[in-house]
């Protein structure tokens, strides 16, 4: 089988997936009830006019008839009839899965901006999907650098610990790998945050190449970007008052712009400290996903690597006296790197899930941070969660789609079987 | 190493039926005994449920904290306190005066030295109002567990179930289970998870408590998002299993696709899944701390409540500390390491034994990996 018929065909295959799963997000979001669905989908009431809820029914008197009574609310029958929640259900679902595929996921709850932050007051009433679009490409940044410390960190030391097995490498390997598997992330990244917060003081201004006036240890390690409503306030050069002493690039202090992703962004708009700075502020969090998720991969290359150091072809290259690192690196370290790629998505899909909790405690502007702004209890934000969501998923199955590809594209039995 | 200790000489027992699978329990039994860690691990695994056995017997509220504080007032339970000078009383405990609600671990835990043995649980540095960290601990074992072997056990055995009939029958089936389980698994876990809880927030089961129908769904779920990785471990056994000679003569010996399923596939299949197993249900108390961290309302409490459950014990503790740092300076302020240490303690404890566990496990039971 030629490579691309090879990929089409495996994206006919997600197409079916994606509809499974927002199947299941459309029997949740029915559960909710035809008022969350309204409000969600149109954002809240309006508030001028004469009625200010989505409920069916409403007193009479509220329409300005001399009834008693409740009557028909026609604010109610309106939008219930523009989401089309009075056809059947299976119109209905219809309806859902067009609309979730046409990125119409409704509009962030205005809850939201009660958070008293930039990020907040930019997304409060904007649509699902634009937001998460602004804040994704942080979000994948975020997650390539860790990705990228977990594939340095575990492929040597997998390999490691495979050829000195049950040695000190080896256990020692494990103890790692697995302490970061048991300690709860928030604890591991509020602890970082504090202790790093104790040893520089609370007060004292740091003084970096890209924020000379300074910026207190905290602002220095949460946050996106450098502060500037901090004491010290750091100056930016080609700073917009209009903008909160951002440059116009920055907007908000949110959203960098053109592409979104912070180093890249700050690169382009050459400057490279700032671009250093986005990068350092992202390498802590990298660290903690890192750790929490490196368990997974570095058992599994261990694994492989055992088995493959058991195959006819090592003993063969033993026998003919190819040198020890020469089997180790190439006969059996590419052999067993083939199977270690198909875990990828794996971790991939586990380490995601901790990214609301890691964006939460460092203050980074990615999807994460608003999915908690979307889950206080004070009034859920539907349309984020379930938007956020489809996010997710979306990004889960083409992970595991650019893994397969990968997969077939290293070892030809794949796409050939 | 000496040998593994093959079936007892039949000289020794006669007219004893071989039974192979006591026998390869047996085996598994003394490769795992060859590996501290693994030992160390079941060890602290089984402390931990005798705790929460034991728990279950205790006078102690079992759905929420007893609130203490150091004055009397309605709702709570008087504790004295003093911020210098002598102690007046037996049971008084000394705290800083700008934050009455620090009560640093006693460490003792006889009757006369008091009853905050790992200090206390603050909800707000300033307010006098406080929880014991010794009982939510102990509270919380029983809960905690419960939880955590639930979802596992019942994911496990959706999974097995599931994943034996798709290696098994193959063909359609096979396919038809397999997109489903892809479907399953293309869900972000604690997002499905995040919405479940809070569609269903008003929703009670019929005859049970909000809070026992709370933990109830929160456990369903997790076994929504989790029993697909099961059925994938099991299918991928079975596929390898339904092929073995024993398979084959069992079949040609009449037995019934059930009978086989049950009888020879599953049993044969159901190693990977134990080390599935004890690796996730060291997770499940992680989780629900993250959930609970997020500010998430878990078990539909009031936000003067607290739940005594490892996982949100310890993400209420990282909460409060939190709040107390941003609210001194240091040097002039009392860290209350003690809330955060013993609470996170319990969550890492029980996840690195398990995961020794399971890894010794993993090791006796694949022949491949034997040391």
């Amino acid at each position: 089988m030629q490579m691309w018929v090879y990929v089409v065909r495996r994206v006919a295959l997600l197409v079916p997936v994606i509809i499974g799963v927002m199947t299941i997000t459309f029997a949740l979001i029915t559960a909710l009830g035809p008022i969350q669905q309204i409000t969600s989908y149109f954002g809240p009431p309006p508030t001028h006019g004469q009625i200010h809820t989505y409920n069916p029914t409403i007193p009479c008197s509220v329409l300005n008839s001399s009834q008693t009574g409740t009557c028909a609310n026609p604010l109610y029958t309106q939008y219930a009839s523009k989401l089309g929640l009075n056809q059947p259900i299976f119109i209905q679902w219809g309806n859902y899965i067009y609309r979730s595929f046409t990125f119409q996921w409704g509009l962030v709850s205005n809850h939201s901006a009660e958070q008293q932050s930039y990020l907040a007051g930019l997304i409060s009433g904007q649509p699902v999907a634009t937001v998460l679009s602004w804040l994704l490409p942080y979000t994948l940044e975020l997650a390539i650098l860790a990705l990228i410390i977990i594939l340095l960190v575990a492929i040597p030391l997998g390999n490691l610990s495979a050829v000195y097995r049950n040695r000190p490498v080896d256990q020692a390997s494990r103890v790692m790998s697995f302490s970061g598997f048991a300690f709860p992330g928030f604890l591991l990244a509020t602890l970082i945050v504090l202790a790093a917060v104790l040893l520089l003081g609370t007060s004292t201004l740091i003084h970096t190449p890209w924020c000379p006036s300074g910026e207190t240890a905290l602002a220095e390690l949460t946050g996106s970007w450098p502060s500037v409503q901090s004491p010290g306030s750091c100056a930016y050069p080609g700073a917009v008052a209009a903008n909160f002493g951002y440059p116009a690039w920055l907007h908000l202090g949110v959203i960098s712009h053109p592409t979104g992703f912070p180093t890249v962004d700050a690169l382009i708009h050459g400057d490279g400290w700032l671009a250093v700075d986005s990068l350092l502020r992202m390498l802590l969090p990298a660290l903690v996903i890192a750790f929490g998720s490196i368990a997974i991969l570095l058992r599994f290359v261990r694994n492989s690597m055992l088995e493959v150091m058991n195959l006819d072809f090592v003993r063969t290259a033993r026998a003919k006296g190819v040198p020890e690192s020469t089997v180790i690196k190439r006969h059996a370290g590419r052999n067993s790197m083939n199977v270690t790629i198909t875990v990828l998505g794996l971790t991939f899909a586990f380490f995601i899930g901790g990214f609301p909790i890691i964006e939460d405690v460092f203050q980074l502007n990615g999807v994460g941070l608003i999915i908690t702004y979307a889950v206080l209890p004070n009034g859920e934000d539907f349309a984020l969660i379930f938007g956020s969501t489809l996010l997710f998923t979306f990004l889960v199955v083409a992970a595991n789609l650019i893994v397969d590809v990968l997969y077939a594209y290293l070892d030809p039995r794949v796409r050939l079987g | 190493m000496a040998a593994p200790p093959s079936a007892t000489p039949a000289t020794l027992r006669v007219g004893r039926r071989p039974n192979p699978q006591l026998d390869q329990w047996r085996r598994t039994w003394y490769l795992l005994r060859r590996n501290t860690l693994a030992l160390v691990g079941l060890g602290i695994v089984l402390f931990l449920v005798a705790i929460a056995i034991y728990a279950s017997f205790l006078p102690i509220p079992w759905n929420d904290m007893t609130a203490y504080c150091n004055f009397h007032a309605a709702g709570c339970e008087y504790v004295c306190t003093y911020t210098g000078g002598a102690a007046p009383g037996p049971n008084c405990y000394q705290v800083a005066s700008n934050f009455p609600s620090f009560i640093p671990p006693t460490l003792s835990l006889s009757s006369g030295a008091g009853q905050f043995p790992l200090g206390s649980l603050a909800q707000n540095p300033t307010a006098p109002l406080y929880y014991n960290t010794f009982s939510g601990i102990l509270r919380g074992s029983d809960w905690s567990l419960i939880i955590a072997f639930s979802i596992v056990v019942s994911g496990a055995m959706i999974g097995l179930v599931v994943g034996s009939i798709s290696g098994f029958f193959g063909g359609a089936v096979d396919e038809t289970i397999m997109r489903l389980v892809d479907i399953f698994l293309s869900i972000p876990q604690l997002l499905f998870v995040i919405i479940t809880v809070t569609v269903f927030t008003t929703f009670t089961i019929p005859g049970l408590s909000v809070l026992a129908s709370r933990v109830t769904l929160l456990c369903l779920a997790f076994i929504i998002v989790w029993w697909p990785f099961y059925a994938r471990i099991v299918r991928g056994q079975v596929l390898v299993v339904r092929e073995q000679k024993y398979v084959e003569a069992a079949r040609a010996s009449g037995a019934g696709r059930g009978r086989i399923i049950f009888r020879h596939v599953m049993p044969n299949s159901v190693y990977p899944v134990f080390i599935q197993m004890s690796l996730d249900v060291g997770t499940v108390p992680i989780l629900v701390g993250g959930l609970a961290f997020l500010g998430f309302n878990l078990f539909g409490l009031s936000t003067t409540q607290v739940f005594p459950e490892w996982g949100s014990l310890s993400a209420f503790s990282v909460n409060q500390f939190g709040a107390v740092f941003s609210a001194c300076s240091v040097g002039a302020c009392i860290l209350p390491w003690w809330q955060i240490l013993f609470t996170g303690m319990m969550l890492f404890l029980f996840a690195i034994s398990v995961n020794f566990f399971a890894d010794g496990l993993r090791d006796a039971l694949d022949p491949r990996l034997r040391r």
